[in-house]
C-alpha cells in the first residue's frame, strides 16, 4: 500500500475509533485506575474483551505469515517507561487515547495533557541525544544485551518459528488466560451486588407486603 | 439518531475497535498513538527550530520529522471522530479544570507520559491494543509496567484527593 493510502487508512481507523470511544466513554486510565481505587470494572471489562478478540485475530494472521506486528527490541526501559507512563495518566485523568477523544469534546484540560506529553517527548529527546539509550532502531539486533538491558525480541512468530507450532495455538492459551480474568471480574461483581441486592429486598419486604 | 442520544455500552465499542484494528494490523500495523505524537512532537519543534533541530542526533536517527508517516492521522482522525460525536450528541462544550491543584496534576501528568512513551518506545494503547496481542515479550513488560504506575499513581491520587 502507498504512504498515502497508509495515512488515509489510519485517518479512517481512528476517526470510527475516536468516535465509538466518544460515545462509549471508555477510557484506558479509568480502566485501570477504576479498578484499583473503586473496584469498578466498567472499562476493564471491555479492555479484556478487545485484547481477547485482537489476540485471537492478530495470531491467526501472524501463523500465516500475514500482518504487520510491531518488530523492535524491548528491554527494561519498557518496563520503567510504561511505570512513568502509569502514573502520568492517573495524575493527568487521561491516556494517549482520552487526550484526543477528550479534547475533541472541547475539553481544555486534555489539550494541556497533550501539549505537556509533547513537552514530554522533546525533553527525552534531548536525553537521548546525549546518550542514545535506549538504542534507535537501526542499532537493533533482536538478540539479548544484558549489558545494556536490553532483552531482544520476541512475539508470537518468534513462538512459532522456535516451537514449530502454529502462533494461534499460543494465541488461544493468552486469551484463555485473559477470558479467566474476565470471569473472575464477573464473579466478583456479582458476589458484590448479591449484598446490596438482599439488603434492598429486606429494605422493600414491608413495603410489598403493605401493598399486597 | 439513537446512537447520539445513549451511552454506548463500551463492550460493543471495544469488540468493534478490535475488529477494525485487525483490519489495520493487516493493512499498515496495530493500533498506536505515541509514535505519531513523537512525530508531530518533530514536526512542531522542526516548525520552531527549523534546521536547528538537526543537531539533535534523536530526530535523525530515531524519528525523522515527516508528515507522511501513518501514526500522525490515526490521532488526527481520533480528535476528529470524537468532535464529530460530541457535536452530533450535543455534548461538546468547552471545560477546563478549576483548580490550580488539577492543573499542576495535568501537566506533571502530561511529561511523565511524554517521557515515558520515549523511553520504552511503546504508549498504552501499543500496549494493550498491540504488544500484547502480538505476544510480544515487551507487551508483557509493558503491561506489568503500567499495572504498577497506575497502582502507584492511584496512591498520590488518593492523597491529594484525600480519599
Amino acid at each position: 500500500m502507498s504512504v498515502v493510502g497508509q495515512c488515509i487508512a489510519s485517518f479512517i481507523f481512528g476517526t470510527v475509533a475516536g468516535l465509538l470511544v466518544q460515545r462509549s466513554r471508555f477510557c484506558n486510565t479509568a480502566a485501570l485506575r477504576d479498578a484499583i481505587l473503586f473496584k469498578t470494572y466498567r472499562n476493564t471489562k471491555a479492555l479484556l474483551v478487545a485484547m481477547m478478540i485482537l489476540t485471537v485475530g492478530f495470531t491467526v494472521f501472524i501463523s500465516v505469515g500475514q500482518g504487520h506486528p510491531m518488530y523492535f527490541d524491548v528491554g527494561l526501559n519498557t518496563f520503567a517507561g510504561l511505570f512513568l507512563f502509569g502514573i502520568g495518566m492517573v495524575l493527568a485523568g487521561a491516556c494517549t487515547v482520552s487526550t484526543w477523544v477528550k479534547t475533541g469534546e472541547g475539553n481544555i484540560g486534555a489539550l494541556w495533557a497533550l501539549l505537556f506529553t509533547f513537552v514530554g517527548m522533546f525533553l527525552f529527546s534531548l536525553v537521548w541525544s546525549a546518550d542514545y539509550g535506549p538504542p534507535p532502531p537501526a542499532s537493533m539486533t533482536g538478540h539479548p544485551d544484558l549489558a545494556s538491558l536490553q532483552l531482544g525480541f520476541a512475539n508470537a512468530a518468534t513462538l512459532q518459528k522456535t516451537f514449530g507450532i502454529p502462533a494461534v495455538v499460543f494465541g488461544l492459551v493468552q486469551a484463555a488466560v485473559l477470558f479467566a480474568i474476565y470471569r473472575a471480574i464477573l464473579r466478583r461483581e456479582r458476589r458484590v451486588a448479591q449484598p446490596a441486592r438482599a439488603e434492598a429486598a429486606s429494605a422493600l419486604a414491608p413495603l410489598v407486603k403493605a401493598a399486597e | 439518531m439513537e446512537f447520539f442520544k445513549k451511552t454506548l455500552d463500551p463492550v460493543i465499542a471495544l469488540i468493534a475497535i478490535a475488529v477494525l484494528d485487525v483490519f489495520l494490523f493487516m493493512v499498515v500495523g496495530a493500533w498506536t498513538v505515541g509514535g505519531g505524537e513523537t512525530m508531530m512532537t518533530g514536526l512542531i519543534a522542526k516548525g520552531i527550530l527549523g534546521h536547528g533541530i538537526e543537531r539533535l542526533p534523536f530526530w535523525r536517527l530515531v524519528y525523522v520529522p515527516s508528515f507522511l508517516y501513518w501514526k500522525i492521522y490515526i490521532s488526527l482522525g481520533m480528535f476528529t471522530g470524537a468532535l464529530i460525536g460530541a457535536v452530533l450528541s450535543k455534548e461538546f462544550y468547552i471545560r477546563y479544570p478549576r483548580r490550580v491543584s488539577e492543573w499542576a496534576m495535568i501537566t506533571v501528568g502530561g511529561l511523565l507520559m511524554g517521557i515515558g512513551i520515549r523511553l520504552s518506545f511503546v504508549c498504552n494503547v501499543s500496549t494493550f491494543f498491540g504488544l500484547t496481542p502480538e505476544m510480544n515479550l515487551g507487551g508483557y513488560l509493558a503491561v506489568s509496567g503500567i499495572l504498577a504506575g497506575a497502582w502507584f499513581g492511584s496512591m498520590i491520587y488518593k492523597k491529594v484527593l484525600g480519599i
